[in-house]
């Protein structure tokens, strides 16, 4: 399992590589599962969520900024 | 509007509407070659199967590419017009900026950094990619369609460059400015890479020339098929648009000979020190009847080659727009129009300029060996070296380990407050995500923010730089996070370690996927059901599966930031990408739309 996970990094050496895929060539049930998680990665990459809109963070930096302002003029 | 006459075409000539489709507008610097509508349609069909047809990377990625490159090329036509596009695609003009002047700071993700510094000294110094270049793209799992495009592309933007500095096209908007600073630090001169860096770099597909259209075409045209169209079979389509383009530029002889085309090709490629091109051309040259010893002399140096005056002439000014753009002008074109050329036969000499530079690019980027072995390998001499230095096209070498906080956190300990408010927003969306992970409610996260920019604050004083600024960033946001968590008295925490083994968790749900999932909904949908179902994930997997696969953060960023091991780190990453599938099968089978699955 450890594999797997190194697998869908690609960071895994090339003999166990070699070894996935000759499993995965054999094995449907594994091919499904694998085929899925890289979809599933990659769907989750391209997805963009949570993202920030640019409006919500300059509110957030000006309430920060004015709280650090007040907080440097109160010492 | 351009150096060249231009005339009047139909408003139904097929390229500009298509253009007008895709960007709407048609851009000047096609306009400008209206006495070439063949090539402008070739041009067009590269444009539409490279840039347009989105397959392995987004429209906006392929843009950001064009315009970082555009504007550490210095032109102000290319940046306007990708600026412009960018625009259009709903990416805020504080983030344009920032690519224009450092993409580094352009709030980009790891991966898609890694993919512009590649594409950047792909586009800047071809010469200094080597295999070596793919493996920071493959860790941040670029596949090979995906880097096959970066490469298409950023040969897209040298020809498009090229050529709008050659023609004098007028930006199509407002002209942006440049600013002098951009990204441009004079880098080392890395050796030439011919020798060591056999290629091809990509997966390719065999293809026979049987049952590939344009495979033969090339055979019948040049009797054999180039390795540099081999190695792009994953893009059937590109190799066919490049075949057109090929036909069109190269071998259409309409106002220039096919051997001053060939000598173009030859004295650019060796300009940019293309073994392969210079190997393939002079084979060509030969092919039509010019000896080796006089293609070789066309390659070294043509000035003392056996050519006609008005021949070096041309070659001369395909040089200087290569290696010298920021010094052509109008002007330039002046001792053509004395040899007697015509506009027609100069804009030829700009296209096949700048189709030498794409294809330059393209075989530098592809790492493709020579059909032929090479008689000269070309390596940087003095003067063009020399030539080389020009400040528009000095090659960049940019360290990407580097901390590109380092400067506005000095600013902040020194008391510049408004440099902390910069830092603020270049990693409000990484600190956002973070405390969405950990906390799995988006209101309670921008609450939180605030928490952990004013810590942040406080304690920049102690921040050594031992670790980079973003990772410590987000690793006062993860405690943050988690003392809410706490404080909340949720059930769920980080770090109850029960159970951590890889046998908890077996697949269930066998169902095959669609071929093209991502194509069953709208990107928005796509959204939401990704962020409905990772907010169902116990914290601990789903704030890893948000910073590695949403913000993509390193392993080592990730687990300092967290807290957590190397080992724990990957263990809770699979386990969330493995629950995350298991939500999501129902709606990404074959089945999934429509019909009850």
């Amino acid at each position: 399992m450890a594999e797997m996970g190194d697998y869908l990094d690609r960071a895994v050496a090339a003999e166990i590589r070699a070894r996935i895929e000759s499993h995965l060539a054999h094995c449907q049930t594994c091919q499904i599962v694998y085929d899925s998680a890289w979809k599933t990665v990659k769907i989750l990459t391209d997805s963009g969520s949570f993202d920030l809109p640019e409006a919500a963070s300059k509110s957030i930096a000006g309430k920060v900024m004015a709280r650090i302002r007040s907080q440097q003029r109160s010492v | 509007m351009s150096y060249l006459r231009q005339v009047e075409l139909d408003s139904s000539f097929p390229p500009f509407a298509a253009f007008r489709e895709h960007f709407g507008f048609v851009p000047n610097l096609f306009r400008a070659q209206s006495l070439l509508p063949g090539v402008i349609e070739a041009e067009a069909g590269i444009a539409a199967s490279v840039l347009i047809r989105e397959q392995a990377l987004s429209r906006i990625r392929k843009e950001r590419i064009l315009l970082a490159l555009a504007a550490a090329n210095r032109n102000a036509y290319c940046v306007t017009a990708h600026y412009q596009m960018l625009s259009l695609l709903g990416v805020p003009e504080k983030r344009l900026n920032e690519i224009i002047s450092d993409y580094r700071q352009a709030g980009l993700s790891p991966a898609d950094k890694a993919l512009l510094y590649f594409a950047l000294k792909l586009g800047r110094y071809s010469p200094s990619v080597s295999r070596k270049d793919f493996t920071p793209l493959l860790a941040h799992g670029w596949d090979d369609e995906s880097m096959l495009e970066a490469v298409l592309v950023t040969a897209l933007a040298n020809f498009l460059c090229t050529l709008s500095t050659g023609v004098g096209a007028v930006p199509d908007f407002e002209p942006r400015q440049i600013p002098t600073d951009v990204l441009s630090s004079p880098g080392m001169y890395p050796s030439n890479g011919a020798e060591e860096s056999s290629g091809p770099y990509l997966k390719a597909i065999q293809r026979s020339p049987d049952e590939f259209a344009p495979f033969a075409f090339f055979r019948e045209k040049f009797g054999f098929i180039p390795n540099i169209f081999r190695a792009q079979t994953l893009r059937p389509d590109v190799v066919e648009a490049e075949a057109s383009a090929i036909r069109e530029v190269l071998l259409t002889e309409q106002f220039l000979t096919r051997v001053q085309k060939e000598s173009i090709l030859l004295v650019i490629s060796a300009a940019n020190l293309n073994t392969y091109c210079v190997a393939v051309h002079c084979e060509m040259l030969r092919a039509m009847g010019i000896s080796m010893e006089d293609s070789d002399q066309i390659a070294v140096d043509h000035r003392q080659a056996r050519l006609a005056e008005s021949d070096k002439a041309l070659l001369d000014f395909a040089l200087k727009l290569t290696v010298q753009p920021s010094r052509f002008c109008r002007e330039g074109l002046e001792p053509l129009r004395k040899h007697g050329f015509t506009d027609e036969q100069i804009l030829e000499t700009l296209v096949m300029t700048s189709f030498t530079n794409f294809l330059n690019t393209l075989q530098m980027g592809l790492g493709v060996t020579p059909d032929f072995p090479p008689r000269l390998i070309l390596r940087p001499t003095p003067s063009k070296v020399a030539n080389l230095l020009d400040n528009n096209r000095h090659p960049i070498e940019i360290d990407l380990q580097a901390d590109p906080d380092t400067e506005p956190v000095a600013r902040v300990q020194g008391g510049d407050l408004d440099a902390f408010e910069d830092l603020i927003n270049r990693h409000s969306r990484r600190v956002y995500r973070t405390l969405v992970g950990i906390l799995g409610n988006p209101d309670e996260a921008r609450d939180a923010m605030q928490d952990t920019f004013l810590k942040a604050f406080q304690h920049l004083g102690d921040f050594q730089g031992r670790s980079k600024f973003s990772t410590w960033l987000v690793s006062i946001a993860s405690n943050t996070g988690l003392q809410l968590l706490r404080d909340r008295k949720h059930v769920q925490s980080l770090h109850d370690d029960a159970v951590e083994t890889d046998e908890g968790f077996r697949p269930q749900q066998i169902r095959a996927w669609s071929d093209d999932p991502e194509q069953l909904y709208s990107k928005s949908e796509v959204r939401t059901l990704v962020e409905d179902h990772v907010m169902k994930l116990p914290a601990k997997y789903r704030v890893v599966l948000v910073l590695r696969d949403i913000e993509q953060l390193s392993i080592e960023e990730s687990a300092a930031a967290l807290g957590l091991g190397i080992p724990a780190l990957k263990s809770r990453h699979l386990r969330g990408r493995l629950m995350l599938r298991e939500a999501l099968t129902p709606h990404f089978t074959v089945a999934a739309k429509g019909e009850p699955a």
